[in-house]
């Protein structure tokens, strides 16, 4: 079965791809800090961050397409908190934009700055994810001392998530096919959590299996791997063009902006 | 012929007390290409798994003149590669390479030892391309092959595979045993698929609900008709 990879396009080859996953992450982590700490006003400032993330997915060659998709399927989580805001805070403000000037509430200027900061943070962290194989990403967070239990954890949660959807869709497909009309709620409901034992089960089951596959190859508990990853030319050009990029905004926003 | 395994009045019964093996008298040689046939829910993983020491009942296994127990599994375990039926199980690492590499880390040998290991695993099964591949991003043949692979970075003596050839296509299927068939190492593989088990096996060994009922050469046994067709299975189509 096919499944919508979260870095279906990390495994493309570019400049950005061939990166060091620690110096992407260290990047992305910073700038997502930067963002965040961004003014709610300065959404003129916010819109030069773009061009950061916009430039690695470009370099990147991923689908613009894609991003936005992504963008829109997490945004329902975000948007039900920036909404919220112009219902609590209806304090008048007065902005101005270019030569006009309107009047809004300080409510609305957060759910846009939540917004604005929410796109440009999601762009870092799809060019991060799209250009970074998930398997380096881990051998990345693992070398800066993330603990080992937890990048076993996130290990296994990737390598087994799509196994346990085509699971679960063999499931639906079959309950599809012998549901020729509906049988109301209480019945449904009934199927539903039947099926989800059987999917309890089966994991269980599997997770037996990959115990005696690990135990067969000589596991002991001691979690060993090889780390690949290598410090390259290219990752200290990109640091120079990051670090002088965060700083250029900044000195845009303090001198030009204010 | 040196005995590589030998099982002597095995038996075993799963928690809920049903039996699974019964009184199993077995001797493999070394080298010797072993095909374990039989019906579904005969014993033929069950019995595959016993001699790994991932079943202990009454009896003795020995493998390589190590007792199959407790104390002797982690030799035990470097000695017979077990393969098992779903390759997910197998490939359980985020890329092929970390896979292959995971059993000769655990025997531990140094990170270039490991990776000539992983290199070599993968040429065997003409894989080498893919090291850095995630398992879910491979097809059904590429996962056996690579879950085969894992086995042979460890480079096990015994080579033990329970139904190899299950959801292949023939082409795959081909690959497959063109690849078992070039394997040095002593093979035992489970399968009920006849077709599969002559054209790898040079000896069968038919199991029914816990029981040898057959050994011996394998188109003898297989090519029995009355023997196949009293068992569940048919006799295999390809020329003997």
């Amino acid at each position: 079965m096919h499944h919508a990879y979260i870095d279906k396009f990390a495994y493309q080859d570019s400049v950005v791809h061939s990166l060091d996953a620690r110096v992407k992450f260290i990047a992305a982590v910073f700038f997502t800090a930067v963002v965040i700490s961004l003014p709610r006003t300065s959404f003129a400032i916010l819109f030069c961050y773009t061009v950061g993330p916009f430039a690695v997915l470009v370099l990147g060659r991923i689908p613009l397409k894609f991003v936005f998709k992504q963008i829109l399927l997490v945004s329902p989580f975000i948007l039900v908190f920036a909404l919220s805001c112009p219902l609590y805070d209806k304090t008048p403000v007065k902005v101005s934009f270019g030569p006009s000037v309107f009047q809004t509430t300080v409510g609305w200027m957060r759910c846009c700055a939540i917004c604005g900061k929410f796109v440009v943070t999601m762009l870092a962290l799809i060019a991060l994810v799209s250009t970074t194989r998930f398997s380096n990403l881990l051998a990345g967070l693992r070398k800066m001392g993330v603990p080992k239990l937890l990048i076993i954890q996130l290990g296994f949660l990737y390598r087994y998530i799509f196994v346990l959807i085509d699971t679960a869709q063999h499931l639906l497909r079959a309950r599809a096919g012998r549901t020729l009309r509906n049988l109301g709620p209480k019945q449904e409901m009934k199927t539903a959590s039947a099926m989800l034992g059987s999917l309890f089960i089966r994991s269980i089951d599997t997770a037996e299996q990959i115990s005696i596959a690990m135990h067969g190859r000589g596991f002991n508990g001691n979690w060993r791997t090889i780390s690949r990853l290598k410090i390259s030319n290219n990752d200290y050009i990109f640091g120079v063009f990051f670090v002088v990029f965060i700083i250029s905004l900044y000195f845009f926003a303090s001198t030009v902006l204010n | 012929m040196a005995k590589t395994i030998e099982i002597k009045n095995f038996s075993y019964k799963y928690p809920d007390g049903t039996v699974a093996l019964s009184d199993i008298n077995l001797s493999i040689e070394e080298k010797q290409k072993v095909v374990l046939i039989g019906p579904n829910g005969a014993g033929k993983s069950t019995l595959m798994l016993a001699m790994a020491g991932f079943a202990t009942g009454q009896g003795e296994i020995i493998v390589k003149g190590l007792k199959v127990e407790k104390k002797s599994l982690k030799k035990i375990r470097t000695v017979i590669g077990c393969c098992f039926e779903n390759p997910d199980d197998q490939l359980f690492m985020p890329t092929l390479f970390d896979d292959i590499a995971f059993g000769p880390l655990n025997m531990g040998f140094n990170a270039e030892q490991v990776k000539i290991r992983v290199t070599q695993a993968l040429r065997t099964v003409g894989m080498e391309a893919m090291a850095e591949k995630a398992p879910h991003h491979l097809s059904a043949g590429q996962k056996r092959a690579a879950a085969i692979a894992t086995v042979l970075s460890m480079s096990p003596e015994i080579i033990a595979l329970d139904e190899p050839d299950g959801s292949l296509d023939p082409r795959n299927r081909e690959k497959l045993v063109v690849l078992l068939k070039n394997l040095s190492q002593t093979l035992i593989i489970a399968t009920c698929n006849m077709n599969f088990a002559a054209a790898i096996g040079d000896r069968a060994v038919l199991v029914d609900k816990g029981r040898i009922i057959a050994d011996g050469d394998a188109k003898e046994i297989m090519f029995d008709t009355k023997l196949m067709t009293e068992y569940g299975l048919e006799r295999p189509a390809i020329v003997a």
